[in-house]
């Protein structure tokens, strides 16, 4: 029975076992250089993995394989987001070459941990148990901590502890709530606590378990960087190392909307009428915060802090537009998901082209942007068009992601949500159009050409080619998206 | 079966009470006069092992004492895991050997990597 | 019944006498201590509700390990001589943040009808931790030890002194 179930969690197995031979490889080996396509290979075990997994599901019916006492899963869902948070690490860890010389004693641990952070995270969307997801999060949470420390100098150390004591606090949170949750329903499966709030009616009334589920909001609030459990952001994005800026921006966001999801639609899908509308008040200020601070700041890493607290909130709008009773799992959820596609490709353009542009002109403040365009065009354009993604301008992933998410809102009645959403991106193609002018009109400072080595042009090619790609045939990832969430009920 | 705790309960009645005693019965027995009063500077002192003392008691310590502390934090949750997992190894068959097995090698890669990065040093 | 409610109700006391003093001791080394007391006491409300296992979990780790780990942070982060005041002007927003805290979690707690059998609780036994922790439990486990480990190398790598800074 147990053992035989070993095989649905093979490539989470996979990367953590990856990520402790790097570890006694960092230990063992001098070369510290090698540690790098190491880690890279040990990520293609667990996609490989993965991939066998999906062609598995697809000759079966229905397409889910559920093990471990119905802990974990495996659906088109959860691989879905397997292969977004591989993909995603992937492309931090071919950007980190240059960065990584920051802190070389710690490289060994920094693959290692960064490896840990994204099996964490893999659990965490393969997660159908309340303790699972738990452990999973603390996993890739406490990862994320050593990382965002591992520059050693005040800012970074300030930045991890910050982020370590409100994790612990909302983790805390959260556990209260998944506390009240089981004393009402008896269960920490998902499955079971949908079960028993569906044939026990009194259950839905009771006060405790509103507030439980909102203190399991908290907790996953601050995973996805909404407000008001955003304030680490620019901290931790001004004080990390850049690499992990952009992982934590994208891997950890997908991470936390595939939980959310899962725990929201699954277990307290009956109570959709109370988080709902939780949901679309945390969108509209979270995006009004986001863009609205974004236009003062001066440091581009803070900026971008900003701007993924904003598009945590445009994201947001896809939960908050649930569809009508009994067919829960439409437009809205299909919409988060394509919008995490193409926000993880812009993203992590932008913060790719960041590290490469920063760590030569060693400066992070947009006003020493001036000019870049003429010192390295690819890494302008690059930027400039990851910029546009964000702004959410045709002919851009951001385009499409956004308008399914405002789609979404106004077909489920919430037409003051995708308004409030609308407003928001025109605010917020200010300050990204600002860094944009800045290296396109601005004379620049020094003529020195700006270069970057060749995994970090890939990466970034890869993330442009990929926001592109999307922008301009969106019905391939719209497919896998329907794909991934028809398996989900 | 609660009660059985009584006997831990006495337990701990006693080892609170024989400490107290030995603070209130020579106080109490200051004012029936029994007791010798008569301080001086000498006996006033700090006992160190029959030293002088040296310093106050609020320095900072070494900080490598912290990975002693770190590394028992993580034995301590180990250990914790193994009681319940000895009561019930008999059951858990070759399955429960391995489980714990996997479980102890990860932490020991904790261990080697603490050892290699000279952690453990008293340098 | 009752005997349980007059343990209950002198655990109940010095969890809470313990953790009053956490919060509102001006010494931060009695601060440590009285947490010692909140949390044993703690131990000792698991006991009356038959959960021995956690009473372990709570004397073994809390009581023990991360009281030592604590008490040796203060002894490693001294920086000035004698007591240092804990506190600053937010207290009192402090005090109103958690009253309410406690006010809204009390009323929502009592209004609600819990399902669960309050007056006697199951003695879930050794064997039946066991049971789910090795098996249903089992991956989450494995994963507690990789959290373990991820905590280990970030506690060093944060307290690794830099090179050229003296230990």
């Amino acid at each position: 029975m147990f053992p035989a179930d070993l095989y649905l969690l093979m490539p989470e197995l996979a990367l953590a076992g990856m990520a402790i031979i790097v570890i006694l490889a960092d230990l063992v080996l001098k070369r510290r250089d090698l540690l790098a396509p190491l880690s890279l290979i040990g990520l293609a075990v667990p996609v490989a993995l993965s991939i066998v997994l999906w062609l598995k599901l697809d000759s079966i019916d229905p397409h889910a394989l559920s093990g471990f006492s119905g802990f974990f899963v495996v659906d088109y869902f959860s691989l879905f987001f397997k292969f977004l948070i591989l993909g995603a690490t992937a492309l931090v860890i071919m950007a980190s070459r240059e960065s990584v010389t920051r802190f070389s004693r710690f490289q060994g641990e920094y693959y290692a941990l960064i490896m840990m952070a994204s099996g964490g995270m893999m659990l965490m969307a393969a997660a159908t148990e309340l303790v699972s997801i738990y452990v999973a999060l603390e996993l890739s949470a406490l990862s994320t901590v050593a990382l965002i420390a591992l520059l050693k100098n005040s800012r970074s150390i300030e930045a991890s502890m910050k982020f370590l004591i409100l994790s612990a606090i909302s983790s805390a949170v959260m556990l209260y709530g998944m506390a009240l949750v089981f004393g009402l329903t008896g269960s920490t499966r998902l499955l079971d606590i949908a079960d028993r709030l569906t044939s026990v009616s009194e259950l839905i009334d009771q006060p405790a378990l509103l507030l439980g589920v909102i203190f399991i909001i908290t907790g996953f609030g601050f995973k996805i960087s909404s407000v008001p459990f955003q304030m680490w952001v620019p901290d931790v994005y001004e004080g990390a190392p850049t690499p992990v800026a952009a992982y934590l921006s994208v891997a950890s966001k997908a991470a936390g909307f595939a939980v959310i999801i899962r725990v929201f639609f699954l277990a307290f899908g009956s109570l959709t009428d109370e988080w709902a509308l939780l949901f679309a008040v945390l969108a509209a200020v979270s995006m009004f915060i986001g863009n609205l601070v974004a236009i003062a700041q001066k440091n581009i890493k803070r900026m971008l802090g900003y701007s993924t607290i904003a598009h945590a909130g445009f994201i947001m709008v896809g939960l908050a537009a649930i569809g009508r009773e009994g067919e829960l799992l439409g437009p809205g959820v299909e919409s988060i998901l394509f919008y995490l596609v193409a926000y993880a490709a812009t993203n992590l353009g932008a913060f790719i082209a960041v590290i490469a542009i920063s760590s030569k002109i060693n400066s992070e403040l947009i006003d020493d942007y001036a000019g870049v365009a003429r010192r390295n065009p690819f890494l302008a354009f690059a930027l400039a068009v990851s910029l546009v993604s964000l702004m959410g301008l045709p002919p851009t992933a951001g385009f499409w992601a956004k308008l399914n998410v405002f789609n979404a809102a106004i077909e489920t009645d919430l037409v003051w949500l995708a308004l409030i959403g609308m407003i928001n991106s025109v605010i917020s193609a200010y300050f990204y159009l600002r860094v944009i002018k800045t290296m396109y009109l601005s004379p620049p400072a020094s003529e020195e050409r700006i270069t970057a080595d060749l995994p970090l042009k890939a990466a970034l090619a890869i993330a442009v080619i990929g926001l592109l790609f999307i922008g301009i045939v969106p019905g391939f990832v719209m497919d896998v998206v329907e794909t991934a969430v028809g398996t989900l009920a | 079966m609660l009660a059985d705790y009584g006997y831990i309960g006495i337990y701990l009645l006693l080892a609170t009470l024989i400490p107290v005693s030995m603070l209130l019965i020579p106080w109490a027995l200051s004012f029936v006069g029994v007791k010798p009063h008569n301080p001086t500077p000498v006996k006033l002192e700090t006992y160190e092992s029959g030293m002088r003392t040296i310093g106050g008691s609020w320095i900072r310590f070494n900080f490598r004492y912290y990975y002693f502390a770190l590394l028992f934090v993580i034995f301590d949750v180990e250990v914790v895991f193994l009681f319940p997992w000895a009561v019930y190894l008999d059951k858990l068959k070759l399955f429960g050997l391995i489980e714990m097995g996997i479980f102890i090698l990860i932490l020991m890669v904790g261990y080697a990597y603490a050892w290699r990065k000279k952690a453990l040093e008293w340098s | 019944m009752t005997t349980v409610l007059v343990f209950f109700f002198i655990l109940g006391g010095m969890a809470l006498l313990g953790s009053v003093g956490t919060v509102a001791s001006r010494n931060v080394v009695h601060a440590a201590l009285s947490l010692v007391l909140a949390l044993l006491a703690v131990a000792g409300l698991f006991i009356l509700l038959l959960a021995e296992f956690l009473a372990i979990v709570q004397v073994l780790i809390y009581g023990g390990a991360i009281t030592i780990i604590l008490l040796f942070a203060l002894m490693l982060t001294r920086t000035r001589e004698g007591p240092v005041r804990l506190d600053n002007a937010q207290r009192r927003f402090a005090l109103i943040g958690a009253g309410a805290a406690f006010a809204v979690l009390t009323v929502v707690i009592m209004v609600s009808d819990w399902p669960a059998p309050i007056d006697n609780p199951v003695r879930p036994g050794f064997s039946r931790i066991s049971e789910v922790l090795f098996q249903q439990w089992a991956i989450p486990f494995e994963a507690a030890s990789l959290v373990l480990l991820v905590a280990l190398i970030g506690a060093i790598v944060i307290s690794r002194p830099e090179k050229g800074e003296r230990d």
